[in-house]
């Protein structure tokens, strides 16, 4: 599927677009949480979601990971769902940086916690670039620690025709961990995402 | 067209709650959905603290959330697979569904007044009742497919299937951490005989009291199996052969009493081959036994039988 | 003669964002550079009045071009403009003789207050 390519041009473009919502997203997080957030894109990267799978597989070998899905749809025709994928050893951290004590939460919600605060402050800073605006449906756990993820990811990247693959790393002055951050974009709203760059260059 | 007018009746029919909170968590708003399940109305309670009203909501939880959508503007989530409800309701199904309380999915979502910065936070608070009722039928179904699954219909121990599952899975323990490991292969003797004379009733009636016995006689880490029509399998973790031999016999012992079946006495007893893991396949472990158990046979049956290496009781197996 | 700026980023969208939202009374003829490295290259062989400088960027990042600056006592003024607003970094890079942060995506009005503080409009 060559035409789903981006040029270099609109990949530059998506590079620097995604560098700002994160600028964006850790300004916002650091005063909620109260603490110094740095959230670092070092690169992002397409890749075929036939590899998907195979490449997160031999990322997290024999690994707990937690994997959840978050939906967005945005005017335009722009949509698709985030994967957020999170190594289980991470919980304890990501408790803290929540606030939450041992009490009331479960890790599942927990872990659905942070990944709509995750996604949705980062994606709203990337519709607010493209004077976009997105609307999200409720985060979901699609396997957990005693599930095989890559299986469960061959069969949601499946739907896809191209997934834009963000490794964040989360900085916290007294804690840090990393997660990745898989970008879903069906085919269709990837022809329309290519139309908005090229308008959005066009303004420049 | 002017369609204004659609808001106010489309609010009070909608199959979801509406729930409008102000940047300090007063109640602003809420809908007909919610008003007749709380039994409540605005009137009454509007520019009261959300938490007040619903008293039984999970406070501190649920004011992390709401400060989180107000200071990120960004929405929030709840599940009732994680959490059944956020507000205690009524359902519509009190008598088909196991649990009182409706369960919900709710988002919480950012607003901001036109005209002013003033902020709200909108909770839609969805039943999930059927959702939640089926998900409990399903996973009680699961549950028993999964027993099912594993057990051996006649006798209620495990099937050879997933004893031998356990057994691969104990090898890799014992590997790991160099612990001993035994298996006993038993084989009640003369059952044909028996069979023919009580009918398969009988010989059945006998596996089922045989299973009971011996899995009585078993620590709750060892794990009994049966291997074939009236073979059974003991897997003895953290147990040497010494051990082992003595369990095997101890089940000798007791297997050997009569059983009363249609009033008639019925005297059963068992053979019984032992192995100890060394570094076997599971293959060579229970084809170890094997050969135990068949020398236990040669050598009178009733007795339990150690595993040796004597390369001559490979020629033929005979019961 | 007229000022001279060189505008230091690795995204080709960042630099004609910064070139759009620069003030249209700035005069200045402006030269484009890619990473730290390109950046040195043009400072050595050029009179360069003002430089917006991007942080994070390949071969030799922002923080890298500062100390080369501050190191070869070059006569440029510095404004770095990033993504990464993390209060250490922007301490540091003040600290390296930078004369203001400003946040991507450079608003024009912010660039406009900065440039005219420091005379350079």
């Amino acid at each position: 599927m060559t035409e789903l390519r981006f040029t270099e041009e609109q990949r530059d473009c998506l590079q620097e677009l995604i560098n700002v919502a994160m600028g964006l997203a850790s300004d916002k997080l650091a005063r909620y949480l109260n603490t110094f957030v740095h959230l670092q894109v070092p690169a992002i990267r397409l890749v075929d979601t036939e590899q998907l799978p195979e490449h997160f597989a031999s990322r997290y070998e024999q690994q707990s990971v937690t994997m959840i899905s978050l939906g967005f749809f945005g005017d335009q025709g722009l949509r698709g769902e985030t994967i957020m994928l999170y190594q289980l050893a991470n919980v304890d951290v990501i408790a803290k940086l929540l606030g939450y004590s041992n009490d009331d939460s479960s890790e599942a919600e927990m872990l659905t916690d942070i990944s709509s605060v995750l996604t949705t402050t980062f994606l709203n800073g990337l519709a607010e670039q493209l004077e976009n605006s997105f609307s999200y449906a409720a985060p979901r756990i699609l396997s957990s620690r005693d599930q095989h993820f890559a299986d469960k990811l061959a069969s949601t990247a499946e739907q896809w025709q191209l997934a834009l693959q963000v490794d964040i790393r989360y900085q916290l002055t007294d804690y840090s961990f990393n997660c990745d951050m898989i970008l879903l974009i069906p085919g269709e709203a990837m022809m329309r995402l290519r139309l908005i760059l090229d308008q959005f260059l066009a303004s420049f | 067209m002017q369609l204004d007018w659609l808001v106010q009746p489309l609010l009070t029919q909608l199959n979801t709650g509406v729930l409008v909170l102000d940047a300090a968590h007063n109640i602003v708003y809420f809908n007909q959905f919610i008003a007749r399940r709380a039994d409540i109305q605005l009137s009454d309670v509007s520019g009261r603290l959300v938490y007040d009203i619903f008293a039984d909501a999970p406070k501190a939880w649920l004011q992390r959330k709401i400060d989180g959508v107000l200071a990120l503007q960004s929405p929030a989530f709840s599940s009732w697979e994680q959490r059944q409800y956020i507000i205690k309701l009524p359902h519509l199904r009190p008598v088909s569904s196991g649990s009182q309380h409706m369960a919900q999915n709710c988002s919480m979502l950012p607003f901001k007044a036109p005209n002013s910065a003033e902020q709200f936070v909108c909770l839609l608070i969805e039943d999930a009742t059927d959702a939640y009722v089926y998900q409990q039928q399903l996973q009680h179904s699961m549950a028993q497919l999964e027993l099912a699954n594993r057990t051996d219909g006649l006798t209620g121990v495990f099937n050879r299937r997933h004893w031998q599952h356990e057994l691969g899975q104990e090898i890799q323990r014992a590997k790991r951490y160099q612990h001993p490991l035994s298996l006993l292969l038993f084989d009640l003797d003369k059952f044909k005989q028996l069979n023919d004379q009580y009918g398969h009733q009988g010989g059945d009636a006998v596996l089922i009291e045989l299973s009971g016995i011996i899995a009585a006689l078993l620590r709750d880490t060892d794990v009994l199996g049966r291997y074939g029509g009236e073979e059974f399998g003991v897997i003895l973790p953290e147990t040497d052969m010494a051990g082992a031999l003595l369990v095997a016999n101890r089940i000798c012992a007791a297997a050997g009493h009569q059983m009363l079946f249609n009033g008639h006495y019925i005297n059963a007893t068992v053979s019984i081959g032992v192995s100890s893991f060394s570094g076997q396949t599971i293959d060579e472990l229970i084809q170890q036994s094997d050969i135990a158990l068949y020398n236990a046979k040669r050598q009178g049956r009733n007795q339990a039988v150690a595993w040796q290496q004597q390369p001559e009781t490979y020629l033929k197996k005979v019961k | 003669m007229a000022l001279t700026a060189l505008i230091c980023d690795d995204s080709l969208l960042a630099r004609n964002q910064l070139k759009k939202s620069l003030p249209a009374d700035f005069d200045a003829s402006i030269t484009t550079a890619s990473n730290g490295l390109e950046a040195l290259a043009v400072l050595r062989s050029q009179e360069i009045g003002i430089v917006f400088l991007d942080l994070t960027m390949p071969e030799l990042d922002g923080v890298g071009v500062l100390e080369a600056i501050k190191a070869e006592a070059m006569d440029c003024l510095v404004i770095v403009v990033s993504a990464d607003i993390q209060p250490e970094m922007q301490k540091r890079v003040m600290e390296l003789g930078a004369l203001a942060f400003i946040q991507k995506p450079a608003s024009a009005a912010k660039l406009a207050d900065v440039m005219h503080k420091y005379g350079l409009i």
